[in-house]
């Protein structure tokens, strides 16, 4: 144990010496190096889909979306070029602020917890919250009718925010914009609730889904900016009151079939300027009221990791076996399964497993797909462990079993597999280890695990670093006495004895 | 009750045995001289299956083997290897106890598990052989806790538990330190003097010559001589004979 704290003191220090390190804000004017180097550097997610930004289908070289025309718009106004610097959504604000890029522009939402990390500009959209459903849904009619319904949304949204707020709703985390909407066609969703865009461009041109209700809570899309940036938020501010006056605006959010009266007010809050959104600061939540979640997460981590592990040995063992010591074409259908789990990434797996099955019937739940995806994923390296420790067993031992008049399947039992084992036992262990990681890959099917619970607090409350520490710790306390278990089991089933 | 009728095994392309006779009595002590890689070890294993041959016939009491597909060996060729197997006790050069069990566990898995044997009859048994063998103090010790004499004599007493009919004994002191030699010879012998019916491939000239009724030589696959001791020691009848023992005999 003291051992244990020692370890994790110093891991703590090295982070915050890194976190200090680390240059947050730089001196010398935005404005500046953005005219000295020609171009405007706006973060945003080119994964998060349609109509912000995204790939043209047609020449996916090419970048498209509203968000493209309005800062090009704006770089034009600065006497600039625009260039699309590539970051994951959830992390675009820290990425803002360690300096990456000049702007944020991306669907951010002006919440009062990211006006306490950064400055906003105006607003250049008003959004709205769309709730859909299944074609013949006839029960849900708009938002009250939640309770009790599994419901989808994204990461971080606002949407996320309403949805919780309601109490009593199922709520389900993704990553992605198309996924919910595939979900929730499929029926694994009762209904999504996400912002108008992202509805216009996924779920109204799907036959198989529909609008339900009137859109829920009006919020602002701003451009983030950092702190201290204050003339480049003026400057920006100004071009956007231009382009809103001269209906430049307009004509780019009718191109994208996203006008709507509601988007009027931004007349009205460009004139008053400041009273669009409640400032009121919002007090910082103690770290202890997010350890329900973390637990949580953590809790399903171990769930996830524990069962597919003990899929993956089982597996192993009888692909192993099938592979050894029977003849084609089991033999070499355990050889292709190896060869083929191992040679294609997890991640796509688990989508085939989770998206592509339902194409030919087969629909599974979360946590089923995820135990599967992962237990299978890892029968194969347990199986080549396995392998490597028969292999590793001196032949004179079937010999002697044999001769004493064993059967072969007898030999193995007793003599080959309690040897091969204890070899195989130091990797499997290792493979353990390395699954309890692995698992927060099962996020892309909406499982919400440990990793998940991390960036999905993170993105919302930007409180990367002290949750972050606390995870990694969560992960740590839960792999660390496995390698303790590990080394006494090996101690203990070590084949010499001496 | 050995019965080896016109034996031939091939490597790939080499011709090992071209069509090999011999005939072993209960009881007697047959024992196979000749240089390395001469074929003593492979007929021996042969006798119990653990290589196949091509062509020919071996019948142990009555069971019979016959060339067997080595590939794709039947159910019921794979149950008369069995079934020879319990017959013949075979001891091996690298001793083979198996390291993850005791002394006790060792002599005591295959009559358990193979002949049902109950187990408190088994450990019975097993001390017994143990006693015979000198190391019952070693009953609940690991292998590589034992020196090479003492687990070639429990690799002996893990055969004998199965209550074998003849033992074949595959060059069983080559791998020993020259001063534990005696104690497993000496194992052996008391053996061959209670009626065991015995095959040994051997190294061991003087014991060779102490213990046999039969002396085979085995030269590049070929039996070129049979006789008892006194024969073939003091007058062989073949110059590769010869030439073999007074390399040996030096």
């Amino acid at each position: 144990m003291k051992k244990f704290l020692k370890i994790f003191s110093f891991i703590i220090c090295l982070s915050a010496l890194f976190y200090w390190i680390i240059p947050s804000q730089s001196n010398s004017s935005t404005i500046e190096k953005i005219k000295k180097r020609g171009y405007l550097l706006w973060g945003s997610d080119t994964e998060g889909g349609a109509p912000y930004v995204f790939p043209d289908p047609k020449d996916p070289s090419k970048l498209i979306g509203f968000e493209v025309d309005l800062s090009e718009a704006i770089a034009r106004e600065l006497g600039v070029k625009a260039k699309q610097a590539q970051n994951a959504w959830d992390s675009l604000i820290p990425a803002l602020k360690r300096g990456d890029f000049d702007i944020v522009m991306n669907g951010i939402e002006i919440t009062p917890q990211r006006q306490a990390e950064v400055l906003f500009s105006l607003p250049y959209y008003i959004y709205t919250e769309q709730l859909v459903v299944r074609k013949e849904e006839t029960e849900i009619k708009n938002i009250n009718d939640l309770k009790g319904k599994k419901v989808g949304t994204l990461s971080g949204a606002v949407a996320q925010d309403i949805l919780t707020n309601l109490g009593g709703v199922d709520v389900r985390i993704y990553s992605g914009q198309v996924e919910p909407y595939e979900d929730l066609a499929l029926g694994r969703l009762d209904a999504v609730l996400l912002d108008l865009p992202i509805a216009a461009y996924y779920a109204k041109p799907n036959p198989k889904l529909k609008y339900t209700g009137n859109p829920v809570g009006e919020g602002f899309y701003g451009i983030a900016i950092r702190k201290g940036d204050d003339e480049l938020k003026k400057k920006i501010d100004e071009i956007l009151i231009k382009l809103l006056k001269s209906g430049e605006i307009k004509k780019i959010y009718e191109k994208w079939d996203m006008w709507n009266e509601t988007q009027e007010k931004l007349f009205k809050v460009a004139k008053k300027s400041k009273d669009y959104v409640t400032l009121e600061e919002t007090k910082k939540a103690p770290i202890y009221t997010f350890f329900p979640n973390l637990l949580k997460g953590a809790g399903i981590t171990i769930l996830i990791s524990v069962s597919s592990m003990a899929l993956a040995i089982v597996l192993g063992l009888i692909i192993t076996i099938l592979r050894l010591y029977s003849r084609p074409p089991f033999s070499t259908a355990a050889t292709a399964y190896i060869e083929i789990y191992r040679g294609t990434p997890l991640l796509i797996q688990l989508y085939i497993l989770y998206y592509g099955l339902p194409n030919i019937g087969i629909s599974l739940s979360p946590l089923l797909a995820a135990f599967i995806g992962l237990g299978m994923n890892y029968a194969a390296y347990e199986a080549e462990l396995y392998r490597a420790g028969i292999n590793a067993v001196p032949k004179g031992q079937m010999e002697a079993a044999l001769s004493l008049g064993m059967t072969q399947s007898l030999a193995i039992k007793r003599i080959i597999m309690p040897q091969a084992v204890r070899i195989a036992l130091p990797g499997v262990t290792n493979d353990f280890i390395a699954l309890f990681k692995d698992s927060s890959l099962v996020s892309v099917i909406a499982m919400v695990e440990l990793t998940k619970t991390y960036s999905i607090l993170a993105a919302t409350t930007l409180r990367f670093f002290e949750l972050g520490l606390i995870v990694a710790f969560l992960y740590f306390a839960m792999s660390y006495p496995l390698s303790l278990l590990a080394r006494k089991l090996e101690e203990r089933l070590r084949v010499s004895k001496k | 009750m050995i019965k080896v009728k016109n034996l031939h095994k091939y490597y790939g392309d080499y011709h090992l045995f071209k069509g090999i006779n011999l005939n072993i009595q209960k009881g007697e002590v047959v024992v196979f001289i000749g240089p390395s890689g001469s074929g003593k070890s492979t007929f021996l294993r042969c006798i119990n299956g653990l290589e196949y041959f091509q062509e020919g016939e071996i019948a142990v009491n009555d069971i019979e083997l016959h060339s067997i597909n080595r590939l794709r060996p039947s159910k019921e060729d794979l149950e008369t290897i069995r079934k020879v197997r319990l017959k013949v006790g075979m001891v091996f050069q690298q001793f083979n106890l198996f390291p993850h069990m005791t002394v006790m566990e060792n002599i005591i898995e295959a009559p358990t598990r193979v002949l049902n044997i109950n187990k408190s009859e088994a450990v019975e048994n097993a001390l017994s052989l143990l006693r015979r063998i000198n190391i019952e103090k070693k009953a609940n010790s690991y292998p590589d806790e034992l020196s090479g004499g003492e687990q070639q004599r429990v690799a002996i007493a893990r055969a004998l538990a199965m209550k074998p009919a003849a033992m074949l004994f595959d060059e069983p002191t080559s791998s020993l330190d020259p001063e534990m030699v005696g104690e497993v010879l000496s194992v052996i012998k008391d053996l061959v003097e209670e009626g065991m019916t015995t095959l040994i491939a051997t190294h061991e000239m003087g014991f060779a010559k102490e213990v046999a009724d039969r002396v085979v030589v085995f030269d590049k696959g070929d039996i070129i001589e049979i006789g008892t001791p006194e024969e073939i020691f003091t007058s062989p009848k073949t110059e590769r004979t010869k030439t073999f023992l007074s390399r040996v005999l030096k």
